[in-house]
């Protein structure tokens, strides 16, 4: 084990440090991290530097304020299989198999992720192809005995994003659930190598539009701090301002998709005017209904306009008031919500998740305040957290960010927000960012060639929390309550696909 | 809640050109050919109160069978070609296709191993609504120029033809 001195050394950063390994301590530094309290998988990804394979492992040290990024030259023998000992490695094990051939140990079976069936050995890849790419381990099957698949997708219901669900159940009870995502994969990673930050910026934010000013951010954070920049601190509020506008019309939209699959329809039309509002309300701030493009790096795009904040929010969140206590007060409602879904927190903190599905279920993680970036270290930003891990705990968890988000954001406002670029020079090397969007931890990886990309890590929240949703949806579930378990996680695919 | 001007006149065009045409009932299938998930958001707001597309004579079907108006999203991803074809086939003629955004038109993401980036290239598009997203009011304006291209096709469609002269079209 060594301090970091080679060439492309990660770039210093408040908040992270980073470790250069050899090939043979892995296995002991995975089973020491992932005994260790407080300590969670973040990420775990590869990248092709100067022709080898250099593997890359991030762990959030919750409590050090703290992120570790630990790499090793995979050369040839790859890595030992560290699923094992941190079970949330495994979608990420199948992913370096899948883009760069290396796999964890003989004969694991690995899940395919993005690749195609019935695509060619050429597909393109961040790396070098697999000598074999593994069979669909899940293929449409009949299951012996008294359980079916019942396939679900690709083409899903109205305004749904495509998806393929093997539903296996008995008929009623679900047994078990996979999904498999390739029809969205867009290669985002692939097509980032060699761009200009603007413009890569501009396709990480239609990466998972729905978070397009978390990732957003994120990827800013990274690439200012190569360039070792940093924006004025009235425009940080600025973009704090749209990163809490983000999360209240998103979490706005999963109560109304919540109402939508219970066949609550008063409540669904409600909260859809309330989620419009808030759309408009983007609108009138930022000039576009999702914030796309608000960000740049550097800085911001475009001022805020503050009047329209500050006297279009409050009524807004009168409105939601309303409805959340007339919510709380269905009991139809809520016998739908309750024990639906469980997320115990043993598997939150297991498969680390993020997000408000990780603090319904008894995280007390949030990067806003655990990893405070931008003008968060001065806002005392409030946690909530709930212990059940059920629907009802995540709706719960949401409602009380809405309230949070609309206290930040006004707060934001009032210590007066700035809008323009502080000059992000062309520069080498590499950085991680992060950022809390509306569905957790985005974490960007980025490393730089003279301003441009050499390679790009985007793990936005949703890959996590896809994660455990299959647990969540086995867990005594109907399936009637799998909507529900999915409006309640409120995540995309095209986060997870990229 | 009182509506916008605007949104009243696109509405009110729309519902005319739909009764007339349709008796009514003009269905619609989406499908996505891999979005950034911001399109299916706006298309899900248009049945919302603010647009309420059920009053105008418009209603989403989960089957393509009963649809007469496809609405795509994205950049038609390669990996999805027989998934889109299935859906485009099942429905039946005359059918319009409907392209959301900026993805279909190729704004987003170019032609390459993962991409189509342009709709045209698998699909007969018939009427493209820009925008990344377009708004649910440009998603209005947009069904309603579909729902005069319907028109014409109809106008088109022979009801005496057999089914065999109907392959060989
Ligand atoms: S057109 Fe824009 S908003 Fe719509 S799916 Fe494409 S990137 Fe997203």
């Amino acid at each position: 084990m060594s301090e970091d001195t080679t060439a492309r050394a990660e770039h210093p950063m408040a908040g992270t440090s980073s470790l250069l390994l050899d090939r043979t301590d892995v296995e002991l530094h995975v089973r020491a991290m992932a005994q260790t309290p407080g300590v969670r998988f973040a990420d775990f990804f590869g990248s092709i530097e100067d022709g080898e394979l250099m593997i890359r492992l991030v762990w959030g040290l919750d409590r050090e304020q703290e992120f570790r990024i630990v790499r090793w030259p995979a050369r040839g023998t790859g890595y030992p299989p560290l699923s094992e000992v941190a079970p949330a490695a495994f979608v990420e094990e199948c992913e370096i198999y899948e883009q760069f051939g290396v796999s964890p140990g003989k004969g694991r079976a690995l899940n395919r992720l993005v690749i195609p069936p019935r695509a060619e050995h050429s597909f393109p890849r961040l790396g070098e192809a697999p000598p074999h790419d593994r069979p669909l381990p899940h293929a449409p099957h009949y299951v012996s005995g008294e359980a079916f698949e019942f396939p679900f997708g690709p083409v899903r219901g109205v305004g749904q994003e495509s998806m393929y669900m093997g539903l296996v159940t008995s008929g009623e009870e679900l047994i078990d659930l996979y999904l498999l995502q390739w029809h969205k994969h867009r290669g985002i990673e692939r097509r980032l190598g060699g761009e200009e930050v603007a413009r890569a910026l501009f396709v990480v934010e239609r990466t998972e539009g729905l978070s397009a000013v978390g990732n957003g951010w994120a990827f800013c954070r990274a690439v200012e701090a190569i360039a070792e920049v940093v924006p004025h601190p009235a425009v940080e509020r600025s973009r704090g301002v749209a990163l809490e506008l983000e999360r209240l019309y998103n979490h706005a939209a999963a109560i109304a998709a919540l109402c939508q699959s219970t066949g609550l329809v008063v409540g669904q039309a409600q909260a859809e005017m309330v989620l419009e509002q808030l759309l408009r309300l983007n609108a009138s701030v930022f000039g576009h209904r999702y914030l796309f493009g608000v960000l740049a790096p550097g800085g911001t795009s475009r001022a805020a306009d503050v009047d329209a904040l500050v006297t279009l929010l409050p009524p807004i969140m009168d409105s939601l008031r309303r409805l959340v206590d007339a919510l709380w007060s269905t009991n139809s409602f809520l016998d739908r919500l309750e024990s639906c879904g469980v997320v115990t927190p043993a598997d939150a903190a297991r498969l680390g998740l993020v997000g408000p599905v990780a603090r319904a279920s008894g995280q007390d993680i949030d990067t806003r305040r655990d990893h405070a970036f931008g003008p968060y270290g001065d806002l005392a930003v409030k946690v909530p957290v709930r212990a059940t891990g059920d629907v009802m705990a995540r709706m719960s968890v949401m409602v009380a960010e809405m309230e949070e988000s609309a206290r930040l954001t006004l707060d934001l406002a009032g210590a007066g927000l700035g809008a323009g670029t502080v000059e992000v020079p062309p520069a080498t090397g590499s950085a991680l960012g992060w950022c809390e969007s509306p569905r957790g931890e985005s974490l960007l990886w980025v490393d730089l060639d003279a301003g441009r990309i050499r390679r790009a890590r985007v793990r936005p929240g949703s890959v996590r929390n896809w994660r455990s949703f299959d647990d969540a949806a086995r867990s005594r579930n109907v399936f009637t309550d799998i909507p529900i378990i999915e409006a309640s996680f409120w995540l995309t695919v095209a986060g997870l696909a990229r | 809640m009182t509506p916008e001007p605007e949104e009243e006149r696109v509405a009110a065009r729309l519902r005319d050109a739909t009764h007339r045409l349709f008796g009514r009932s003009l269905h619609i299938r989406t499908v996505d050919t891999g979005s950034c998930a911001v399109c299916e958001s706006e298309i899900r707001l248009l049945t919302a109160p603010h647009y309420d597309l059920h009053r105008l004579g418009l209603f989403f079907t989960p089957s393509p069978r009963h649809a007469d108006l496809l609405l795509v999203t994205g950049p038609a991803i390669r990996a999805f070609d027989r998934a889109l074809e299935k859906t485009y086939d099942a429905m039946p003629p005359p059918k319009l296709v409907v392209a959301v955004g900026a993805c279909p038109l190729g704004g987003v993401y170019q032609e390459d191993e993962f991409v189509h980036g342009q709709l045209e290239r698998v699909l007969p598009v018939d009427v493209f609504v820009p925008g990344c997203p377009p708004s649910p009011l440009a998603l209005l304006q947009g069904l309603l120029v579909a729902v005069g291209r319907l028109a014409e096709k109809v106008g088109a469609e022979s009801f005496t033809t057999l089914g065999d002269e109907e392959e060989s079209r």
